[in-house]
């Protein structure tokens, strides 16, 4: 079906890309724009100023720092849990298993705003609250489902012929995982990690209501930045910092993005 | 040849075609994710209910008030108002984000994987801005005297107030949010078109089928499971929508676009506990409601669609 590229569907396919991108291009102009009188520096005129800002403030280096630990644990314990989980989904049937999918589609669409009040009393309690740790390990409760959807998928698609001959060989069920079933679902694996990456990178109700007073991620610390006198280009500067890693996974699994999200019930 | 056979050289999944072997050690293997799930989600929901009962001045002093929360919720008008009101968003972001994405999913069908590549990567950047930047970025754009769009409309004369216009917020909301998720019902349509075998394009072919006719029979049918599980995605997140809404213009004007999570937000942020905790086991009702609508229609579906899932090769 693919045929010789038509302009009318070259046309329609810029104008989506222009309204994708000029909201954004005003984003990055703006953080490249000094937008508070300083010395030195004429307002409204091209300054790196706002990342210069960054790179002095010791605050918004931490929010970097914390909201990358907070990504790397929340995708990893996905990926860890995820993967034993929809290894059994896609091999075995077991009792509740259909209750159990039930349960993890409701969390997965569950607003995170229903869950953060009782959230923050439990984790302020066990003292996972102002930790990145406590942020990992909240944003399970809608990544967790998708990591065991999306692995599923692929781990469906690999018929069970290869499992039975590994077995056959002699390896066992974590010597197979790691062996064989990994490196033959290793684009499922990216897929899924690059959906946990952004979902998680991208929740603010409950990042902010764990984080009152320390571990602030990078979008806290944004939230910090509004006040009497908004420095608007440093604002900027950070968001455009917030995207750069969400666009660098999107980069990297390109090619892998539209084939592993099919979810059966 | 065999059935097996028949599929594997069609790459369509065995999986769903034979019984897979029942097994209760597999419990063993969903038991971590299960762990975790119970520590974030299912406690905290408990936790939830309880205090949906009680009136917690602090959570020390708990005073038994039963159900006099919810009273209070269902039997106010201004529930009913926001509800109707999410529900008008909802219908209104699904009717623009799922005809377009599956539009734009066909069209990429048919392009080299070179554009396919592009413009999936750029459709999807919005994606992975976080969400308290979303409002940030589109307040920027619209601002009349510094925002791209905002100077564009000036230029052309039109008069556009998303402060005290309710009808300009609401384009506001929709125009943002269709921006925020468009690319994910590409993705997802994208992903369920490109599953299609291409002897199903060949047999259509032979048999002179008319584009629509390929649409409506072989492609339509394939795309049902991603697309429902776009709708269901788009649907409660939109339904939900909280941070967008409230950095736009906090509900205004005039309590146009107060939407649900925006009240139970203004009751958490007070630290109502009871009332937002009784209000949350409403969301929450409402939300296992819309699952379980949304199971029942897949199995339905399902069974419906079974004797076409045939291969028509």
């Amino acid at each position: 079906m693919k045929s010789s590229p038509s302009w009318g569907r070259i046309a329609l396919f810029a104008v989506i890309g222009v309204f994708i991108l000029v909201p954004l291009a005003q984003t990055i102009i703006t953080s490249f724009v000094s937008t508070l009188p300083r010395a030195g520096i004429a307002e409204g005129h091209f300054s790196l100023v706002n990342y210069q800002n960054i790179l002095h403030s010791t605050a918004l280096k931490d929010s970097i720092v914390n909201s990358i630990i907070y990504v790397v644990l929340n995708v990893a314990l996905c990926l860890g849990v995820g993967l034993p989980a929809a290894y059994a989904f896609a091999r075995y049937s077991f009792a509740g298993d259909r209750q159990l999918f039930f349960l993890l589609l409701v969390f997965r669409i569950t607003p995170t705003v229903v869950l953060s009040l009782p959230i923050f009393v439990l984790f302020a309690q066990i003292g996972l609250a102002n930790t990145p740790v406590g942020i990992a390990l909240v944003h399970c409760v809608f990544n967790i489902p998708i990591s065991i959807w999306i692995l599923e998928g692929f781990i469906s698609a690999v018929p069970r012929e290869f499992d039975e001959t590994a077995f056959l060989d002699g390896h066992s069920l974590p010597s197979f995982f790691f062996r064989h079933l990994v490196p033959a679902i290793a684009p499922g694996i990216g897929v899924a990690a690059f959906f946990c990456f952004i979902f998680s990178w991208v929740e603010v109700v409950l990042a902010r209501i764990l984080t009152t007073t320390g571990g602030k991620p990078i979008t806290m610390a944004i939230n910090g930045l509004f006040g009497f006198r908004t420095d608007f280009g440093l604002v900027m500067a950070m968001t455009v910092l917030a995207v750069v890693p969400g666009i660098a996974m999107i980069y990297f699994v390109r090619n892998h993005l539209a084939k592993g999200f099919v979810i059966r019930t | 040849m065999s059935i097996e056979a028949f599929f594997r050289d069609r790459r369509i999944p065995l999986q769903s075609f034979d019984m897979k072997p029942y097994d209760l050690r597999a419990w063993f293997l969903v038991l971590p994710a299960l762990v975790i799930v119970t520590f974030v989600g299912i406690l905290p929901l408990i936790a939830v209910t309880n205090y949906s009962f009680q009136d917690l001045f602090s959570l020390n002093n708990p005073y038994w008030v039963g159900v006099d929360w919810y009273r209070n919720i269902v039997t106010s008008e201004r529930f009913y108002a926001s509800l109707g009101r999410s529900f008008l968003f909802s219908a209104i972001v699904l009717s623009i984000q799922v005809p377009l994405g599956i539009g734009i999913a066909l069209l990429l069908q048919r392009s080299s994987q070179v554009i396919v590549s592009t413009v999936l990567v750029l459709i999807t950047v919005p994606l992975v801005v976080p969400w308290n930047m979303i409002p940030v970025i589109w307040l920027n754009f619209i601002n009349p005297n510094a925002g791209l769009a905002g100077k564009m409309l000036a230029w052309l004369g039109i008069g556009f107030d998303y402060k005290f216009n309710a009808l300009h917020t609401w384009i506001v909301l929709v125009v943002m949010d269709t921006w925020h998720w468009l690319g994910l019902v590409v993705v997802l349509a994208y992903a369920g078109i490109s599953s299609i075998p291409a002897a199903y394009y060949q047999a259509a072919a032979i048999d002179a089928a008319s584009q629509w006719q390929v649409f409506r029979f072989i492609q339509l049918p394939k795309m049902k499971t991603v697309l429902s599980m776009a709708v269901l995605l788009r649907f409660m997140d939109s339904f939900m929508i909280y941070i967008e809404a409230f950095r736009i213009n906090a509900g205004g004007p005039d309590s146009a676009t107060a939407f649900l999570s925006l009240d139970l937000g203004e009751e958490i942020l007070s630290f109502n506990y009871g009332p937002s905790a009784a209000r949350s086991i409403v969301y929450f009702l409402i939300v296992l409601t819309v699952a379980w609508t949304f199971k029942a229609a897949m199995s339905a579906g399902a069974t419906a669609t079974a004797p076409t899932e045939e291969p028509i090769t």
